[in-house]
């Protein structure tokens, strides 16, 4: 049995922050009319049954007010809560193409991870409109957002959208860099994915940007890959101020013997990040930024952290 | 075995552990890393050092040597040189065991390596009357495809039990399942050692009964050793040392394969030498292909036993057509 292939399936399956290969430069386009895996989307398109493939875009498509017309949805879509009341068709990743073609769609949105690519294939043959989606920084979601209004008919509905969920996030952004609401260091984290192996966030990923924006660095954005497989080793040597960790694994982090070696770690500076929130690259980025944002400010409100000023 | 064939491979054994504790992912200096060792360096290459590397070599260290003599103890009993824990699908049952004691929470300290064990002695049960049906454990090819088949069906247990886990839960056990020794710490190497000890220990006790084993079934009765009994015996010392790795490192293979034909090759004749001459090997094995896991493509960590593996296959291949 090959492990490497099912760990290769495992590790893309409903993880948005995976890498992808890139079939189409950013911007390559001039109109959102091609998508991200090339097809172009027709320009008079009123989409009225939609399958949509990731969460992010059942998420968008609901704030577009088009929620009604999803008429398919993946097993891990759990936002707005509506949602949870259209058909789940599945796993995103490589969907199963009956159950989609089973819900009677005339655009299915995807994620264009490559792994994805052989189904929008068979779904256009089927005579099926498919709009692949990148959903890897914010600027993705922007564009996915003008794309999604196109496909319902509401462009302008669709870029006034993504538009304002940027301009929440610069304002998290401007409020962190302020004199006063950002004065003395910036804090430095540490973003736990997963452990064995350890997965973090690099420069690729829009939880990089939402870091940044609340007013910390990535000790590894300067990782290009959107989840960089990285060592403890060098978690240790880059020594965070914090480490920001899904509510089920920091209990397990304070208590791994190995992970005792990283300082955050072993002084308690594990910090909960609520993952369903800040989990998605979605239309709940700038709450997800501000929530970021807040816990770094209780942290360092609770002990004044030792800045590297002081570490060495 | 002569003494100075002793002295290269406990050299050998020193110069891997050396090297692992040296080199990682983060490159620091020897005295950096002498003066961590010391315990007067600084707090990140202490850390390094102290608790990342010390605790993962000595972790190898056991578990290699656990390998080593599980193999060189079935490939005796067997009289067969392709036995080999991973092969003969002992490994995959001891992974049915940890996996299920692991997501029915069953994970007390030392009960995971407990699992294990019953799963690796339903395996080579399993393997063995497979072999026997068809013609007897003594043919190598057939055994071999018997540990194979078992293998297989462990791994498709495996993923039954994963289908119903969360993603984060998959990961991470497909990730051990592939080998790992990235989760060591001292309680860890307690009781992988411990264990690994214990079954070293038996496996000398009961030295002379396997060496007249391996003299075949009609000499060994004639020199009134119960072959039934004894056989049965050594197969759940070996499964036992199998499963304790298992449980510590996830699947490692071809160790157990490799490591007692250097021994062999080094002139080691008598069981109890073979078997103690492979868990230093087996040491050594593991220690350097754990540091290639580690710096091969730093900062990522290869999978442990797909570097085995890498060593292991050519040496298998090579072994089977010596053989035919």
């Amino acid at each position: 049995m090959n492990f490497r292939h099912a760990a290769t399936a495992f590790l893309t399956i409903s993880l948005s922050l995976m890498a992808c290969t890139r079939d189409v430069p950013r911007g390559a386009s001039t109109t959102v009319r091609v998508d991200d895996f090339g097809d172009t989307i027709p320009a008079t398109l009123r989409a009225q049954r939609i399958v949509s493939l990731s969460p992010v875009t059942t998420e968008l498509l609901f704030a577009l007010g088009a929620g009604a017309r999803v008429v398919g949805r993946t097993h891990w879509d759990s936002y707005p809560a509506e949602a949870r009341a259209v058909p789940d068709v599945g796993n995103g990743m490589q969907p199963n193409i009956e159950a989609v073609l089973g819900a009677r769609p005339d655009v299915v949105v995807l994620y264009a991870s490559a792994s994805n690519r052989a189904a929008a294939r068979r779904l256009r043959q089927a005579g099926i409109t498919t709009i692949s989606l990148h959903q890897d920084r914010t600027e993705d979601f922007r564009r996915a957002a003008m794309f999604l209004g196109l496909a319902i008919g509401d462009s302008a509905r669709g870029a006034v959208l993504g538009d304002r969920v940027l301009g929440e996030i610069r304002a998290v952004r401007t409020s962190s860099t302020s004199p006063n609401g950002g004065a003395g260091k910036r804090p430095t984290i540490f973003w736990h994915v997963w452990d064995a192996p350890v997965f973090t966030i690099g420069k690729a990923s829009y939880l990089d940007e939402l870091v940044v924006a609340a007013g910390a660095d990535n000790i590894f954005g300067d990782r290009p890959e959107s989840a960089p497989q990285v060592s403890l080793e060098e978690i240790v040597k880059r020594d965070p101020d914090y480490v920001l960790s899904g509510p089920t694994s920091a209990p397990k982090l304070l208590v791994n013997p190995a992970w005792r070696a990283v300082r955050a770690v072993r002084e308690g500076r594990v910090l909960v990040v609520d993952t369903a929130l800040v989990g998605r690259p979605g239309i709940r980025m700038g709450e997800a930024a501000r929530r970021i944002r807040a816990l770094l400010d209780s942290a360092a409100a609770a002990s004044p952290r030792t800045t590297n000023a002081v570490k060495r | 075995m002569r003494a100075r064939a002793w002295l290269l491979l406990f050299a050998a054994l020193v110069v891997a552990a050396l090297a692992a504790i040296a080199f990682g992912s983060v490159s620091l200096s020897l005295a950096a890393v002498v003066d961590a060792l010391m315990g007067r360096g600084a707090p990140d290459a202490e850390m390094i050092v102290r608790v990342l590397r010390l605790p993962r070599v000595a972790l190898g260290i056991a578990v290699g040597a656990g390998l080593g003599m599980s193999g060189a103890a079935l490939q005796a009993n067997l009289r067969n040189a392709l036995a080999e824990p991973y092969l003969l699908g002992v490994s995959g049952g001891a992974a049915v065991g940890a996996v299920l004691a692991t997501s029915l929470s069953v994970t007390g300290p030392g009960l995971v390596p407990l699992a294990a064990f019953a799963g690796a002695v339903v395996a080579v049960m399993a393997v063995l009357a497979v072999a026997q049906a068809a013609r007897g454990p003594g043919d190598a090819r057939v055994l071999v495809m018997a540990g194979v088949v078992v293998g297989a069906f462990a791994n498709a247990a495996i993923m039954i039990v994963m289908s119903n886990v969360p993603d984060q839960t998959v990961r991470s056990a497909l990730w051990w399942m592939m080998g790992s020794l990235g989760d060591a710490s001292w309680a860890g190497v307690r009781w992988t050692a411990g264990y690994v000890a214990l079954g070293g220990t038996l496996l000398m006790v009961y030295g002379r009964e396997i060496e007249i084993l391996a003299l075949g079934d009609e000499p060994a009765l004639a020199l009134g050793v119960d072959t039934v009994s004894a056989t049965r015996r050594i197969f759940l010392i070996s499964s036992l040392l199998a499963a304790v790795t298992v449980a510590a490192a996830g699947l490692v293979g071809f160790v157990g394969l490799v490591v007692p034909a250097i021994a062999r090759s080094l002139g080691a004749r008598t069981v109890r030498g073979t078997i103690l001459a492979s868990a230093i090997t087996g040491a050594t094995l593991v220690v350097a292909a754990d540091l290639a896991a580690r710096v091969a493509r730093a900062p990522a960590e290869l999978p442990l036993g797909a570097v085995t593996a890498l060593v292991g296959v050519p040496f298998f291949l090579l072994r089977l057509r010596r053989m035919s």
